[in-house]
């Protein structure tokens, strides 16, 4: 078995295909694997070769061989991959001759394809694809799953779910790292590998991008970080181009010397990619064979990830931030309840800027489906920030929901030392990865002593050994209770936190603000207690990073216990601190108007105009003498052409900023609160660039509709019936290509047939009115300002 | 004002118009914003050109029939297929900003654009110096899309260059490329060096269009 050897022996991979396949006549953009059946003979031969050279494992030619890549009027996807193993096997029948075990890996690529939210192929989609080719390829009598040449941390996550999930068969991961030791989507070695190691894949590496020389750096950086079998497969150098054709000048001998230093560091699967020959594998089998090879080491860094960045829980503090969690929180109920994603992620933004490092997400409310809000929750916020994700929920079907589709080893919160929640929790962490934050209460309770705590966090890190969780996969949280009805507890917690840390050498968490709970002014007594925590050995403090107490103990404390080199970020941060303070009442003395501030576009002195002036006049005059006045001459002039798509929306933002305010002041009054008019707003199926459609409703919103933004890529169903159940009058569709005009016209359609007395305004890059009346809209707007009239005129507000 | 500032300028639909100081401040922050998250890259490969019949033409192994590029590639017994990306991390930051401050977006959506041009212009510059020495001359950059060159060529196109493994490059069923910024493009090889100053702005027939380039 290879799962026996992997690590005790040095294993030996083959080389390229694709080079080796073109100088057999394969033709550029050719599907390589149609010749596993008609010129199989080639198939077999290069095989062959490779095991006479030395290969432990071959690669079958199945790399393009999944659903989404490999379309053939000819073949099926299932005789394809068989053909590739049987020849693969044949090949060893022929190739080996003295004997030694050997092994066929069905090869899985990358299904060429951008995986949602940035490209249209869904998680979902990606998954079926690869588990219907590795259903084929174990049935064909594969020894193991090669996934390789990936570049996205998400498809490479599909791909193991459905080799885990669908065969039995060992999982091997390689990625493409650049030279900086990049993916293409924006990953790193540490988050890589915290994810890939969290999946429990078998043994992981990287391929193809570089050559030898170059990968010599990211190993190290790799051998820094996995405690599993590693495996190395560069190209013949990197990739030169002469007379616009791609190739390799590593000759065997260089390859092979530069693999035993491979091996040297600590690799011990090798073999090659692109432009590497049966000769360099001989070369490279020849010369290292006999290396005695390194057992991986255990590592035992905490370490979560999101599919760009890596935040490892170490001496120096982090921050998680807390303002997802509807707890006490009106609006995000609110937002909740409503479905406004977009406030929720503007938390998301607004935390990641005031610098937290990872990203508490919790949506429980009774009256919502949390496992299918968090689920949609996690994956529109990996759409706008890397930062990683605390999934913070009591429900394990949303647990398990949002663990499947999050990009990245995430942060769990939480299990606790009762039975039924480890019995529950630990089988999600040991299928999916994620570091487990353990509360220290169990069927007794919380212990009100600091040994009892220490007493169920050692419970708890035995239990999680037994589902082969290792202690750095679990942060301890103490818990912090309010002083105010034990004056004891913050003694205790902070007590608790030392002891856990020095006793289980595991990494601490708290929710730091629940401390101060029914006291007075709380900032003073938190951010005291904070400081205190993370000096008794807390690693991870839940609070808010919107709170500049609780910030200004954070950055002290990292500055003074010489966790800010230079003290850079304590200057930055607080450096110009008096100049600041001094700008702030400008615009009062300038005497400008609410007027002249949004046609000028200033955001910040429109929201403080609009503070005084609500003192003093009603909200309904601000809004009819001041902004809408102000809103209609800098559309005029985006008419005639003297005031230009960057300025209208400067003005409108300011004056979003002025209806805020006054919104902010005047609700419950009766006289905002009448029903605005609904206007939907969506770019169509198959369309993923939404930024026409973004303008269009700043500006509606700016004119008091109601907007209802279905976002990009939206299926016609889905707007119709939205439109029914809303009762909309409006709908606004946008497109930019002709091959997603088709998509416009079919909601068209439907909306006529569902929603008869509901309008249809059109606009994008490709329209015009000849082909707005070819597919029956209503209206075409030629820029943002004509949808805006065009509401106003179907609203009878004209 | 710098090429790409005025090429961003006029994807914002400035034409002629004077830019305000607060709209070119947005424009050079975003610029800077961008040298730090675009992460430029490109692929390209030379195949054979043999004219067909009518309009048809082929590429490699790509049979096309169109009449525009094969106007463009007149005389051209080679091409270099390419192409290139500023990568995911522009796409992020563009869905950032379209959350949390429009005018940012839209601002940036327009350096974002000059700036691929740009990149694209560095990259043929120097691919041509390189050929030049062969005494062969490239001819303007045409990208499926552009008048009757199809843009289902595309799928075709990002296959023969291998773009997704090379620079991430990929596109959506409905064939838009995905990172949203970048380019695919045919640019004709000729042995004659033959002036071809027309970019592909000034060549367009649509004379009255509010982003057109001053000449």
């Amino acid at each position: 078995m290879i799962k026996d050897r992997l690590g005790k022996e040095l294993l030996f991979f083959d080389g390229g295909m694709g080079t080796l396949l073109q100088e057999r006549g394969l033709k550029p953009g050719e599907l390589p694997e149609i010749w596993n059946i008609e010129h199989t003979e080639e198939i077999f031969d290069i095989h062959r070769k490779y095991f006479e050279a030395g290969s432990d494992i071959v690669l079958a030619n199945t790399f393009g061989a999944n659903a989404l890549k490999f379309h053939s009027d000819e073949y099926d996807l299932e005789d394809i991959v068989t053909a590739a193993i049987v020849s693969a096997k044949e090949g060893a029948n022929f190739g080996v001759h003295d004997g030694r075990e050997v092994y066929v890996a069905m090869d899985v690529g990358p299904t060429g394809k951008l995986l949602k939210p940035m490209g249209d192929l869904s998680f979902e989609d990606a998954y079926a694809a690869f588990a219907e080719t590795m259903r084929y390829g174990e049935e064909a009598g594969a020894d193991l799953i090669h996934i390789e040449t990936m570049s996205d941390t998400y498809e490479v996550k599909a791909a193991v779910l459905a080799a885990k999930e669908c065969t039995k068969l060992p999982v091997f991961v390689t990625m493409i790292f650049d030279e900086k030791g990049k993916l293409l989507t924006g990953g790193d070695v540490p988050s890589v590998t915290a994810m890939l190691e969290g999946l429990r894949v078998d043994a992981l590496g990287m391929n193809c991008g570089l050559g030898p020389e170059q990968m010599l750096p990211i190993l190290d950086e790799v051998m820094k970080y996995t405690s599993l079998p590693v495996i190395v497969k560069p190209n013949a150098g990197l990739p030169k181009q002469k007379d616009g054709m791609t190739y390799y000048d590593v000759e065997p001998e260089a390859f092979a010397q530069t693999m035993k230093r491979v091996v040297d560091m600590g690799a011990c699967v090798i073999g090659g990619c692109c432009g590497t020959t049966p000769e360099h594998i001989r070369a490279m089998t020849s010369a290292c064979r006999e290396l005695a090879v390194k057992e991986p080491v255990k590592k035992h860094r905490t370490i979560v990830s999101s599919y760009g960045k890596a935040v490892e829980i170490a001496d120096k503090p982090v921050i998680i931030g807390e303002r997802i969690n509807p707890t006490g929180k009106k609006k995000l109920k609110k937002a909740l309840k409503d479905h406004d994603m977009d406030y929720i992620l503007k938390e998301a933004i607004t935390q990641q800027e005031k610098g937290a490092h990872i990203l508490d997400v919790n949506v429980g409310l009774p009256d919502i489906n949390e496992t299918a809000v968090m689920a949609e929750t996690i994956k529109e916020l990996q759409s706008v920030t890397s930062l990683p994700l605390q999934i913070d929920t009591v429900s394990i079907e949303a647990m398990e929901a949002a663990m499947r589709i999050y990009n990245g080893k995430p942060m769990i919160n939480s299990v606790n030392g009762k039975q039924e929640s480890m019995k529950q929790v630990f089988p999600l962490i040991q299928k999916y990865g994620g570091v487990v934050v353990g509360l220290t209460i169990d069927e007794d309770g919380i212990p009100d002593t600091a040994e009892g705590r220490l007493h169920i966090a050692e419970k708890i890190i035995a239990e999680a050994a037994k589902y082969g969780i290792d202690k750095k996969d679990i942060v301890i949280d103490v818990l912090a209770m309010t002083i105010s009805s034990d004056a004891e507890g913050a003694k205790t917690t902070l007590e608790a936190l030392k002891l856990v840390r020095e006793t289980c050498g595991v990494r601490t968490v708290l929710g730091v603000s629940n401390i101060s709970f029914g006291l007075p002014f709380r900032p003073a007594i938190n951010s005291n207690f904070y400081t205190m925590a993370m000096q008794n050995g807390l690693s991870a403090g839940i609070v808010n990073p919107s709170s500049e107490d609780m910030m200004r103990s954070y950055d002290s404390f990292c500055a003074l216990m010489g966790y800010d080199e230079n003290f850079a970020h304590y200057i930055k941060q607080y450096g110009n601190r008096t100049a600041e303070t001094k700008v702030a009442n400008a615009p009062e003395a300038s005497g400008m108007t609410l007027a002249s501030a949004i046609e000028k576009g200033l955001k910040e002195e429109a929201h403080q105009i609009t503070e005084r002036l609500a003192g003093e006049m009603e909200p309904l005059d601000i809004i009819n003498k001041e902004l809408v006045p102000a809103l209609d001459r800098v559309g005029k002039g985006f008419e005639q052409g003297t005031v230009f798509l960057p300025q209208l929306l400067m003005s409108a933002e300011a004056a979003k900023n002025a209806f805020a305010v006054i919104k902010e002041r005047f609700t419950g009054e009766g006289t905002l609160e009448e029903d605005r008019e609904k206007v939907i707003l969506a770019t169509v199926k198959g369309d993923i660039h939404d930024i026409g459609k973004n303008i269009v409703k700043v500006l509606l919103e700016n004119y008091s509709f109601d907007v209802i933004d279905l976002g990009k890529d939206v299926p016609p169903e889905r707007i119709v019936q939205k439109a029914v159940e809303d009762d909309v009058k409006l709908v606004g569709l946008s497109a930019l290509m002709t091959t997603t005009v088709v998509s416009m016209e079919e909601t068209i359609e439907l909306l006529r047939k569902e929603k008869p007395d509901c309008l249809v305004m059109v606009g994008g890059a490709v329209l015009n009115q000849e082909y707005a009346d070819m597919i029956g809209a209503d209206f075409y707007g030629k820029d943002a300002m004509q949808s805006v009239y065009y509401a106003q005129k179907v609203f009878g507000r004209e | 004002m710098d090429a790409r500032m005025r090429e961003a300028v006029r994807y914002l639909g400035y034409g002629g118009h004077a830019v305000d100081e607060q709209t070119l401040a947005l424009i050079e922050d975003s610029f800077r914003e961008l040298d730090r998250a675009a992460d430029r890259r490109i692929i390209y490969r030379i195949f054979d050109v043999i004219s067909g019949k009518a309009d048809s033409l082929a590429i490699g192994k790509m049979n096309i029939v169109s009449r525009n590029l094969r106007k463009n590639l007149r005389d051209c017994h080679e091409a270099l297929l390419l192409g290139a990306t500023l990568g995911i991390g522009v796409d992020l930051l563009m869905k950032r900003y379209s959350l949390m401050d429009m005018t940012r977006a839209v601002v940036l959506q327009a350096a974002a654009a000059a700036l691929l041009e740009e990149y694209l212009d560095s990259c043929q510059k120097k691919i041509g110096s390189e050929l030049e020495a062969e005494g062969k001359y490239l001819r303007p950059r045409f990208s499926p899309g552009y008048g009757d060159f199809d843009i289902r060529y595309q799928d075709m196109m990002l296959r023969m260059l291998h773009a997704d493994k090379s620079i991430g490059l990929t596109m959506t069923d409905s064939y838009m490329l995905t990172p949203a910024k970048s380019v695919t493009a045919v640019i004709g090889i000729s042995g004659k060096k033959d002036n071809c100053p027309m970019q592909g702005c000034e060549a367009c027939k649509k004379k009255d269009c509010i982003y057109r380039r001053n000449t």
